[in-house]
C-alpha cells in the first residue's frame, strides 16, 4: 500500500508540474490508518497531507460532483468501484470526460474506516473489523474500467459464492413475508439520507426527496413514508446503480440496502440485458432504463 | 452509603416498570439505543457496561417525529380535535455525563427564554433521569473540554459502578428522592469507593474558540474543512443535542394531523426559502452552520457549547469528518487571514 500511495503522489506530483490538473482527489491520512479520508489537493504542496492505504473505501468518484460546475482539471485516484462510478457521471453527463485524468489503482479489498473506529470506540454492539469490508467481500470487478494509468497487478474478483444468493433467499421469500422483512428493516431507517448523499448514482440536483411543492415523499419517520423513500430511491437505482456498496457501508442503522440494489441489477440485467451498470464508458451510452426503443420487451408489465 | 448490587438491577427495572416506562441501554441486532423495558425486549443485552449505545436518549424526550394535534376543515375554519401533548412516566436508565448533558441543553431551548414548548414540557415533567457516572472515557471521547464532568451526570440519581460491590446509588433532586423511596426494597446500605477516572486519549482545547468564531463566519477555513463532507444529516441526527425540527401537516380531504419531525441543517430543503432562495446554497454553508452552532451561537446564548464531547457524529461519518480536528483547526489559524 506504501508502494501504492507513494506512486500516487509522484504521478499527482508530476500531473501538476506540467499543468495537466488544477485539483487532484484522492485521499487525506489521518492521526491513524482508518482515519483516512477523501480529499481535494488544490496544490502540489497539499499532495503531503495524501495518502492511500487499505481503508481508502470511500467512493472518490462522488467527490467529482463537488466540481461538476467548474472548469479545473480533475485528477482522480479510482478503484474498480470508483471507475464505475465515473462512468455513471460520464454517462449521465455529470462532467465532461476531458477535464479528467484518472489514475486507476487495481484493488485488493479494502476494510471499513466505520468498523474500525466502532471497534476502538467502546460503544456496543460492535463488528469483527479486520476482514475485507462487506463491500468489498461482493466485489466483481476490483480492477478500474477507466483510466489514463494505471497502478498495480490486476486484482481477481473479491466475491466468493454465488453473486445472487441473498437477492435468491429474498425472492424464495412469500410476498407477506418479503413484505414483512422489508417493513422492519425500513422501520430502523432514520432518514438521515447517508445513502442517497454517499451514492454516485444519485447526482440529480434537485432530489424528489428534497421538493416541497408538491411534496412527493412525506419526512414522518414511519413505516409507510420510510417505505416510500426507499421504493422511489430503490427505482431510480434500477440500471444505475454500479454496486459499489457505499449506502449500505454508510448506513447508521445497518439497513441491507445492497440486497434491493443487487436485485435491481440482476432484474435490468435479465429483462433489458445482457447489462451491468457502469462497466465500460462509450461515448453517447446510456444507461439501460434511460433510453426508448420499441422493440422494448414489456411482457412483465 | 446506598448500593444497588448488580444481580438486583433487572429486578429493579421491573418494578420501576410497574409504574412508568423504563428506558435502558441495549443492544438490539447491530445496533443500540435507549430502549422501552418491555417483554419484548428484557432479552437483549443491558448495556450497562459499555461506555454508551449508539443512539441517544434524546427520542424520549422529543420523538423524531411527534403528532402535535389532528385537525379539521370546515370551510374557511379550521378545528383542533385533538392535541398529542404525552405526559406519560418514563424514566430513563443510565444515562452517561454527555448525553445527561444534551438533555439539558434540550431544556434549555424548549423550556426557557420565554417560551415553553407545551409538547416538550409535557414530557420533560413526567421524565426520571438516572445517570451512569463514567469513569473510563473511550478513543473518541471529549466531554471534559466541552465542560462536562463525566463523573457527575445532571441527573435525579447517580450510579456508580464499584465494581462487585454493585452500583453506588446517588439521588440528586427531589424526583431522585421519590424514585429511590420507591425501589427501597433493592438498596443496601453499604460502605464503597467510586473509581478514579481515567485519563482522556483525546485531548481537545476548547476554550477561546467560541468567542474567536465570532470573526470567522467568512473565514476560508470552512471551506477547506467542509470538503469531505457528504452533507448527509447522520450527524445530525446521531447527534444527542442537534434538536432541529420542521413542523409538517398531513391532511386526506378535510381532515388530517400536524406534526413535527427532526430536520437537519445538512439538508438543503432547510434554509429553503418560500420565495425560491436559499441562504445556505452549498454544502459549505450548511457545514459552517452545523460547526458555528454547535461551537458558537448555542454558546452565545445559553453560556454553554452545544456539543457535549460524546464522539457520535466522528464515529457514524461517511466521510471521516472529526469534531475535534475542526475545533483544533479554530484554534490554529489566524482568524484574520482572508477577511
Amino acid at each position: 500500500m506504501k508502494a501504492i500511495s507513494d506512486k500516487i503522489k509522484s504521478i499527482a506530483a508530476g500531473l501538476f508540474d506540467s499543468g495537466k490538473i488544477d485539483v487532484f482527489i484522492g485521499w487525506e491520512g489521518g492521526p491513524c490508518d482508518y482515519a483516512i479520508r477523501p480529499y481535494i489537493a488544490r496544490s502540489k504542496a497539499d499532495l503531503e497531507r495524501m495518502a492511500f492505504n487499505e481503508y481508502a473505501i470511500h467512493n472518490s468518484s462522488n467527490y467529482l460532483l463537488k466540481l461538476r460546475d467548474g472548469h479545473e482539471k480533475i485528477g482522480i485516484v479510482v478503484k474498480g468501484c470508483d471507475s464505475r462510478g465515473v462512468v455513471r457521471l460520464l454517462e449521465d453527463n455529470q462532467i465532461k470526460r476531458e477535464r479528467l485524468y484518472i489514475i486507476g489503482v487495481c484493488c485488493p479489498g479494502m476494510k471499513d474506516p466505520l468498523l474500525a473506529i466502532k471497534a476502538q470506540s467502546g460503544l456496543l454492539p460492535q463488528r469483527d473489523c479486520d476482514n475485507l469490508a462487506d463491500k468489498c467481500l461482493n466485489c466483481l470487478v476490483p480492477n478500474p474500467v477507466i483510466f489514463d494509468e494505471l497502478i498495480g497487478e490486476q486484482q481477481p474478483p473479491h466475491m466468493q459464492g454465488e453473486r445472487f444468493a441473498k437477492v435468491a433467499a429474498i425472492e424464495n421469500m412469500s410476498v407477506a413475508e418479503r413484505f414483512q422483512f422489508f417493513e422492519k428493516e425500513f422501520s430502523k431507517c432514520i432518514r438521515c439520507y447517508a445513502c442517497r448523499q454517499a451514492c454516485i448514482a444519485c447526482d440529480c440536483r434537485t432530489c424528489i426527496y428534497d421538493e416541497m411543492r408538491p411534496q412527493w415523499v412525506g419526512r414522518e419517520n414511519s413505516n409507510s413514508d420510510n417505505m416510500m423513500y426507499h421504493l422511489v430511491k430503490a427505482l431510480h437505482m434500477a440500471g444505475r446503480c454500479i454496486e459499489c456498496g457505499e449506502c449500505e457501508r454508510v448506513c447508521p442503522v445497518g439497513i441491507p440496502l445492497m440486497l434491493i440494489n443487487n436485485k435491481l441489477a440482476k432484474d435490468a440485467d435479465r429483462f433489458f440485458g445482457p447489462y451491468e451498470a457502469g462497466l465500460s464508458y462509450v461515448e453517447g451510452q446510456k444507461p439501460a432504463l434511460s433510453v426508448y426503443r420499441e422493440n422494448d420487451p414489456d411482457d412483465f408489465i | 452509603m446506598k448500593i444497588l448490587a448488580k444481580d438486583k438491577v433487572a429486578e429493579l427495572l421491573e418494578k420501576i416498570a410497574q409504574q412508568a416506562e423504563v428506558y435502558v441501554p441495549m443492544a438490539i441486532e447491530q445496533g443500540s439505543g435507549f430502549y422501552p423495558w418491555t417483554e419484548d425486549n428484557k432479552n437483549q443485552p443491558l448495556l450497562l457496561d459499555a461506555l454508551n449505545v449508539y443512539n441517544s436518549p434524546k427520542y424520549i424526550l422529543f420523538p423524531q417525529t411527534e403528532r402535535m394535534y389532528d385537525l379539521k376543515q370546515q370551510g374557511q375554519d379550521l378545528s383542533i380535535d385533538q392535541t398529542h401533548e404525552d405526559s406519560s412516566p418514563r424514566v430513563i436508565f443510565g444515562v452517561r455525563a454527555c448525553d445527561a448533558r444534551a438533555l439539558r441543553s434540550l431544556d434549555d431551548v424548549f423550556l426557557t427564554r420565554g417560551f415553553e414548548d407545551s409538547f416538550y414540557k409535557a414530557r420533560r415533567d413526567n421524565v426520571t433521569v438516572i445517570g451512569n457516572a463514567c469513569y473510563a472515557p473511550g478513543a473518541n471521547c471529549f466531554c471534559e473540554a466541552m465542560g462536562v464532568d463525566l463523573t457527575e451526570p445532571e441527573a435525579d440519581v447517580i450510579l456508580r459502578d464499584a465494581g462487585n460491590d454493585g452500583y453506588i446509588w446517588e439521588s440528586k433532586t427531589e424526583t431522585g428522592d421519590k424514585l429511590t423511596r420507591a425501589v427501597a426494597e433493592f438498596l443496601n446500605d453499604k460502605e464503597t469507593k467510586a473509581p478514579e477516572a481515567k485519563s482522556f486519549q483525546t485531548q481537545v482545547d476548547y476554550d477561546g474558540v467560541a468567542e474567536k468564531l465570532k470573526g470567522m463566519f467568512e473565514h476560508p477555513l470552512w471551506e477547506k474543512m467542509a470538503e469531505p463532507c457528504v452533507n448527509c444529516g447522520a450527524c445530525t441526527y446521531i447527534c444527542p443535542s442537534c434538536h432541529c425540527f420542521d413542523i409538517q401537516v398531513k391532511m386526506w380531504g378535510d381532515s388530517g394531523y400536524r406534526f413535527r419531525c427532526w430536520d437537519s441543517c445538512m439538508y438543503a430543503e432547510y434554509s429553503a426559502e418560500a420565495g425560491g432562495g436559499n441562504p445556505r446554497p452549498s454544502g459549505v454553508e450548511r457545514f459552517r452552520n452545523r460547526f458555528l452552532h454547535k461551537l458558537e451561537f448555542f454558546s452565545e446564548r445559553y453560556g454553554y457549547s452545544l456539543c457535549t464531547g460524546c464522539g457520535r457524529c466522528t464515529i457514524v461519518c461517511p466521510a471521516g469528518v472529526r469534531i475535534t480536528d475542526i475545533i483544533k483547526a479554530i484554534k490554529e489559524v489566524d482568524s484574520s487571514v482572508g477577511l
